[in-house]
């Protein structure tokens, strides 16, 4: 009995082993899972469940894409089921740098960067410094030399707590500035946004993409924006760079499987996002939302993904935010 | 603005732009009907849906869908105490007395009236105040949000119930349990025993669930008795008018709208809260208060009003700053920005005709709403109860672990469900009133973050808390709401002394 029971084990696991590779040409055969680790109608929701109509175009035959929030934990949840889901291309989620990243290079996160197989990255969004419009500081000079007068006065929102990426970028400004400054978290962007328009606080971090519309109304002032070059969308704002700060921050939304996923896979779901991205009709849907797209193929999403865990790692030498 | 009202009303009476609102408004009394599953998890779900779609179309569903799914949580919550959605809890201390009186056509009549009158009334103030009352959400910064939290937890006395130790027992038990979860300020966990589940605390919605639909459902199973409610509790015809009374509601309606909108304008505070602090403004105001939680058909108006009220109004930040005034106004920017309608001043310059017609698609699907909540609806509804209770509370497990489940995709918040269920079980038969706990629950963090963002920002300074007058405002408001009772009773005492002597 039990010998015809371990046969009959060994018979199937053989059987899977070889509809493996079959298994892939025709992928998919059954609904795709997305998992989003934020709730649902936040900005990686949308930009999840906008591209998944199209990837699932781009798939063909007929391929299905369920969009799953898994929110919670400022996003470790969902990361942690994508990390640990089975590799075989039916589940894949966003994952956002440098989020993402910070809690790996703390040791705090059940995962690895490595337990990841990057597929694509989407959207860069870079980091901006804001300030009422009745705010004195015209420049992050400004700024700088206020807080050098007296350090440790001026507070700067950001729409996270301790330890997020808003805070980290804070933390490295203040390293190469040399100066000192207090971080007050607001938990989310809806009120550090009303309390930067309201005046309660002198200034606040949020990604440029949040500061758009109130900039151009003239309610907010950039500062500076932590990109490398200015963006085609606010071109008004100087960067970081410009100003002698070398602050180059924001955040990226890419889409990613867990590692050991077959490669003919990988290659299938690289290409649908990247013909997804391609799409006019998806194009100008982003372009009228001012989505800041940034493709990455696979390989150099997966130099991305490295090159921001490394500058993380020396941060955190330096400035442990936690 | 007048001439876009009036190019947008072509639009927004287009047969098409008509069927969205009544489409989205069946489908909003569902959602908000069926417990756990909330309005912000239905427009979600819609959003994509409706990407080739015409703006306005899309726009109807959802506005059809926030307004009656507002409505829907009261539908259980007045018929088997079970709120439907979060908002929905204050609706049941009188809706579920009525029901118990056999009133409940006439209980459900008074929510969805109050409901429409909440929703117009917050619709118009979007349509028509949406600069101004702009202009006093900034007023707020986190001092003021601390010292609104604090006004919100005075007024808790109000339902504190007839035990006065065991409801400030319930409101300490709330106030605990919201102290769950990572610290912003310092980024300490705070009774999480390392669980990644409970680092942004319990799930709001998992904990009013567990707490107050499970309770009713063990109660059920309790009694067994093997036969629905009596058909003659349920007659949905022949009772009383609450169109032919508006007179003795007016002033309720009035003052919980008000309360409404304000709630809905401030992003920092929570949509839940309106109906709280709407009944309990009912009930502090009434001549005979002792009444309210008896099956007083003015605290179902008031939580219902005040819910309504919350609707449109926290779309005034929303659309004009982009600064979405509650969780689902959230959601509806997400989905404006999927058409590519950027919120913001100049998405009333550029886009005129369909931010005012999304504005008259709120007012237009508040009204439906009488036709599809108070009509239909709550008679399908009703019949429900009329299931053995051996079959009913079973069906009702189901749908709360579905719809719970759906929040976050999580086993453990089915786990939170069941465990918060039991204890609330307990709780109950203890005679300890579950309202303060939800109130301690949803101010509690609120009181503590803001007063810790304040004295950041100012360096510990304490006396940023009263730096601007509407935090002094709020202050000496507290001050009266705790002061009041003390000086009535000290009052009465002292009448009472010479006729003693």
């Amino acid at each position: 009995m039990k010998r015809i029971f371990r046969t009959g084990l060994m018979g199937m696991a053989a059987a899977i082993a070889l509809s493996g590779s079959a298994f892939a040409a025709d992928y998919p055969t059954k609904p795709i899972e997305m998992i989003v680790a934020f709730a649902p109608g936040g900005g990686t929701d949308v930009a999840a469940r906008s591209i998944a109509s199209f990837m699932e175009k781009h798939l063909g035959d007929g391929a299905r894409i369920a969009v799953i929030n898994k929110p919670g934990a400022g996003g470790e949840i969902g990361w942690t089921a994508v990390a640990q889901a089975k590799p075989d291309g039916y589940t894949i989620g966003f994952i956002n740098v440098p989020a993402i990243n910070a809690l790996v290079v703390e040791g705090k996160a059940k995962f690895k960067m490595d337990d990841f197989q990057p597929i694509a990255n989407l959207v860069y969004d870079p980091g901006v410094l804001v300030v009422g419009k009745n705010s004195p500081f015209k420049s992050v000079k400004d700024l700088v030399e206020a807080a050098k007068e007296k350090p440790g006065t001026i507070a700067v929102g950001t729409s996270g707590a301790v330890g997020s990426s808003e805070h980290i970028t804070i933390l490295n400004f203040e390293r190469l500035a040399g100066i000192k400054l207090t971080h007050a978290p607001f938990g989310g962007t809806a009120p550090v946004r009303q309390a930067v328009l309201g005046g309660h606080i002198p200034a606040a971090t949020m990604n440029l993409s949040e500061a758009l519309q109130l900039a151009r109304e003239g309610e907010i002032r950039v500062l500076g924006v932590m990109s490398e070059e200015r963006s085609e969308y606010l071109k008004d704002a100087p960067t970081f760079r410009e100003q002698g700060y070398d602050v180059v921050a924001g955040s990226s939304r890419g889409i990613a499987a867990p590692k050991g996923i077959p490669a003919e896979i990988v290659a299938k779901l690289e290409a649908a996002v990247d013909k997804a991205l391609k799409d006019p009709e998806y194009l100008e849907a982003a372009k009228k939302a001012e989505i800041p797209l940034h493709y990455l193929a696979s390989a150099d999403y997966k130099a991305f993904l490295d090159k921001s865990t490394a500058d993380l790692e020396a941060t955190w030498k330096v400035s442990p935010w936690r | 603005m007048i001439d876009a009202i009036i190019h947008a009303l072509p639009h927004v009476f287009a047969p098409a732009n008509l069927l969205a609102i009544t489409i989205g408004s069946v489908a909003g009394l569902v959602v908000g009907a069926l417990p756990g599953l909330t309005v912000t998890t239905g427009i979600a779900i819609l959003i994509p849906l409706t990407f080739g779609l015409d703006p306005l179309f899309a726009l109807g569903m959802m506005a059809g869908m926030y307004n009656a799914g507002s409505y829907g949580g009261a539908i259980p919550a007045i018929l088997m105490r079970v709120p439907g959605t979060p908002a929905s809890v204050a609706t049941i201390l009188d809706g579920y007395e009525m029901t118990k009186r056999g009133e409940a056509a006439y209980a459900l009549q008074v929510a969805v009236v109050s409901g429409v009158i909440g929703s117009v009334l917050s619709a118009i103030a979007l349509i028509l105040f949406a600069p101004p009352l702009v202009k006093v959400s900034l007023l707020f910064g986190p001092a003021e949000y601390f010292w609104l939290a604090m006004l919100g937890l005075a007024t808790i006395s109000a339902l504190l119930g007839d035990d006065l130790v065991k409801g400030i027992a319930a409101s300490a038990i709330g106030l605990l349990i919201g102290t769950v979860g990572q610290d912003l300020t310092s980024g300490t966990e705070r009774f999480t025993f390392g669980s990644l589940e409970l680092m942004d605390g319990f799930s709001i919605v998992v904990l009013l669930t567990g707490l107050f639909a499970l309770p009713p459902v063990f109660q059920m199973a309790e009694e067994a008795i093997k036969e629905g409610m009596s058909a003659s509790l349920l007659r949905f015809k022949k009772q009383r008018s609450v169109m032919r009374e508006w007179r003795y509601f007016l002033p309720v309606w009035l003052r919980s709208s008000a309360i409404g909108i304000f709630i809905g304008v401030m992003p920092g505070a929570a949509g839940s809260m309106s109906s709280f602090l709407a009944y309990n403004e009912a009930k502090r105001v009434a001549h005979s208060p002792e009444t309210f939680g008896q099956g007083n058909p003015e605290g179902v108006a008031a939580s219902e009003a005040g819910n309504g009220a919350d609707n449109a109004a926290a779309l005034i930040p929303a659309l004009s700053l982009g600064i979405p005034g509650s969780g689902v106004a959230a959601v509806i920017l997400g989905g404006l920005l999927v058409h590519g309608l950027r919120p913001g001043p100049q998405l009333f310059r550029d886009h005129p005709d369909i931010v005012y017609g999304f504005m008259l698609q709120m007012l237009l699907s508040a009204f439906l709403l009488f036709a599809v909540g108070g009509l239909a609806a709550t008679r399908i509804f009703g019949q429900v109860l009329r299931l053995p209770r051996i079959v009913l509370a079973p069906l009702i497990v189901l749908f709360v672990a579905i719809g719970v489940y759906a929040v976050n995709n999580a086993m453990f918040d089915l786990y939170v469900l069941m465990g918060v269920g039991v204890v609330a079980y307990v709780l109950e038969k203890l005679d300890y009133p579950q309202a303060p706990v939800v109130l301690g629950l949803i101010l509690g963090p609120m009181a503590e973050s803001q007063l810790r963002l304040s004295l950041t920002i100012s360096q510990g300074d304490p006396s940023a808390l009263v730096a601007s007058w509407v935090s002094i405002i709020l202050a000496l408001l507290t001050a009266i709401v705790l002061v009041t009772p003390l000086y009535r009773s000290w009052r009465e005492k002292r009448q009472r002394k010479p006729a003693a002597a």
